[in-house]
């Protein structure tokens, strides 16, 4: 045998019959009978799944963010001592504020006080009021000293204490005002009390 | 050939496939995602350069608590920036070393991560002593470092910062508060809310301690109030029986302790055990669950003041935090995960401007730049606002303070500095 020639028929190499058809099952007849039914059925519930699929995983609009906590919202800066007012000429200390409100609803505020014993003050306007959102209101706050004996003698830096309310909660917050205030509050202390010994 | 069977099978496989396709294509087509426009690239970075942030913090040891808090929200910012490609062609890795608490450690991871070209910009550390011996190092190399945790004025104000404030480091900011204020605000509480009048005054006699205990005292005597006694503990050791039974002699209505909470939170525990049951106060860097555990059941009632606004009033820190959780680390992101996690967001900030600036690329001096882009970054971050001012300090300036309650931390006020 030469090397070229075909490859001698060994036991699996022969050609056999083709098996007779297998009889078909009862589940495929009915399916060819109603071929195009079923594959339209498929179709549908192909569609319909992923229909389905897709209203499950829709983009959902992103829920409304709740608006910031209030104390989260505004701005308190201390401006300047209110000179020639009525408050200061009867021995009091004056000066104001500004409360500027940066975002979300409006900011209640229900309480302005200061922490220190011997001080008493007053506010105008006084607390309740509101401000809007994206505006900013003056406030002008009187201190009076009501004991000498126990007010404060140059605090550092010294607090407003603040109850703010808006839609989202009602906190309290300090502001911690700053050097200029401290040294102008300091001032009117020494003023109001500097003959008194402590 | 095939036969008519195989013909009709093959059409009607052809037909379910074109049904199931054409309903796929309709799931790819409708169903875009957010407006972010599909940028989710997982972990995969942003393109080619490779930017290193290092991480410097106390990763083993007593304080590896905040340590480890400090390192995963760094990487947690990484990853973000990495997944919603924040610099194109940038991919951000981080690097962390362990300072152990130690200045001489924190100075040699310095000089490490100097000499490692891909950092352009380093977080940390936690301890103001450590980052006092890292600060030249950094300067010299124009590297930024941003600390979320570092309090002491005199690292961006100067050692004469109550008299007159000087940078003494363009290259150093921080996110997180000064003591300047933290002292002042706890001694504020203390004497007006609390009504204690009568402190004694312990520290540990580190930068971070020793600086808050002073500046406490200091408002606390301008106040009003009476310093009843002061001590200085040894860090290295954990009993305080001396201290404690002074404190109890002298008849302060409260202590307050500049330290951290491995030495507070058994400083605590023994004071009551001597009879005195009065609150310890202490500040950032007492605020840890570890000092709850250090302290016991008899360290209910005592006060921490913390940088920042209580995590439920700020959703961005929500935000943070369930990240976090879902980023899976396995220790807490404790009192500066916020902050280093904006730390970090500041130098990712200052990259991409810096990039932006220089046609997409980094720069040869890329150092250089991010330092000085660094002062004109801002963010609406974890934190809130985060920007710095001509000293290289937040300018978002909150503080709350905490008391324990029921075996946690509550908060119980906070503050903000407007002036």
């Amino acid at each position: 045998m030469s090397g070229i020639g075909p490859v001698e028929p060994g036991d699996d190499t022969r050609a056999r019959e083709a098996p007779p058809p297998r009889p078909r099952g009862r589940l495929l007849l009915r399916y060819e009978r109603h071929r195009r039914t079923v594959l339209a059925s498929t179709a549908v519930l192909a569609v319909m799944a992923g229909g389905g699929y897709l209203y499950a995983s829709r983009p959902q609009p992103r829920p409304a963010s709740a608006p910031p906590y209030p104390s989260q919202a505004i701005d308190l800066v201390y401006v300047t001592p209110a000179t020639g007012s009525p408050a200061t000429a009867a021995g009091g200390f004056g000066f104001t504020v500004l409360l500027s409100v940066r975002s979300g609803p409006p900011v209640t505020v229900t309480r302005l006080t200061q922490p220190y014993d011997g001080l008493s003050m007053t506010s105008s306007p006084a607390a309740p009021f509101q401000t809007k959102s994206h505006s900013a209101r003056k406030i002008t706050v009187t201190l009076r000293v009501t004991e000498c004996e126990k007010a404060p003698r140059n605090p550092g830096l010294p607090f407003l204490d603040v109850t703010l309310r808006n839609t989202r909660a009602i906190e309290a917050h300090s502001f911690i005002l700053g050097a200029r205030y401290a040294q102008d509050l300091s001032q009117a202390l020494e003023v109001a009390c500097g003959n008194d010994s402590r | 050939m095939p036969g008519k069977g195989l013909i009709v099978r093959q059409r009607s496989l052809i037909a379910i496939t074109a049904a199931l396709a054409a309903g796929a294509l309709t799931l790819t087509a409708c169903g875009s995602r957010d407006d972010d426009g599909g940028s989710d690239s997982g972990n995969g970075g942003g393109g080619g350069t490779t930017v290193v942030i290092g991480v410097d913090a106390p990763l083993t040891g007593d304080l590896s608590a905040l340590g480890l808090g400090i390192k995963n929200s760094v990487d947690l910012a990484a990853k973000t920036a990495n997944k919603e490609k924040t610099v194109d062609g940038i991919t951000f890795k981080v690097e962390a070393l362990d300072d152990q608490g130690q200045p001489s450690v924190g100075q040699q991871n310095a000089t490490k991560l100097v000499a490692d070209d891909d950092v352009l910009g380093v977080v940390g550390p936690l301890n103001s002593s450590v980052g006092e011996s890292m600060q030249k190092v950094f300067d010299t190399a124009k590297l930024v470092e941003v600390s979320p945790a570092n309090t002491n004025p005199a690292l961006t104000q100067g050692v004469d910062w109550q008299k007159e404030k000087v940078r003494p480091y363009k290259s150093y900011f921080r996110t997180a508060t000064t003591d300047a204020i933290q002292g002042p605000f706890a001694a504020q509480y203390v004497y007006n809310d609390a009504k204690k009048k009568k402190v004694f005054v312990i520290d540990d006699k580190k930068t971070y301690g020793a600086g808050l205990a002073a500046t406490f005292t200091d408002e606390f005597k301008k106040l009003g109030g009476q310093v009843a006694g002061t001590e200085h503990i040894n860090p290295d050791t954990k009993d305080f029986n001396a201290v404690a039974t002074k404190v109890k002699n002298s008849g302060a209505d409260v202590v307050y302790y500049g330290g951290e909470y491995p030495q507070a939170g058994p400083l605590s525990k023994q004071i009551k055990a001597a009879g005195a049951k009065i609150p310890v106060v202490g500040g950032d860097g007492i605020y840890s669950a570890d000092f709850i555990k250090l302290a016991g059941a008899s360290g209910t009632g005592d006060l921490a003041t913390s940088v920042g606004a209580p995590v439920e009033e700020l959703p961005s820190a929500k935000e943070f935090v369930a990240n976090y959780k879902a980023a899976g680390y396995k220790e807490a992101y404790e009192a500066y995960g916020g902050y280093s996690y904006d730390s970090a967001w500041a130098i990712i900030e200052a990259v991409k401007k810096v990039v932006e600036d220089n046609d997409g690329k980094l720069p040869d001096d890329a150092r250089a730049k991010v330092t000085e882009a660094m002062q004109n970054v801002s963010f609406d971050g974890v934190t809130g606002k985060v920007s710095f001012d001509e000293f290289g300090d937040a300018t978002n300036k909150q503080l709350t303070v905490y008391a324990v309650k029921n075996g946690a931390w509550g908060s119980v006020k906070s503050g903000t500095y407007t002036g």
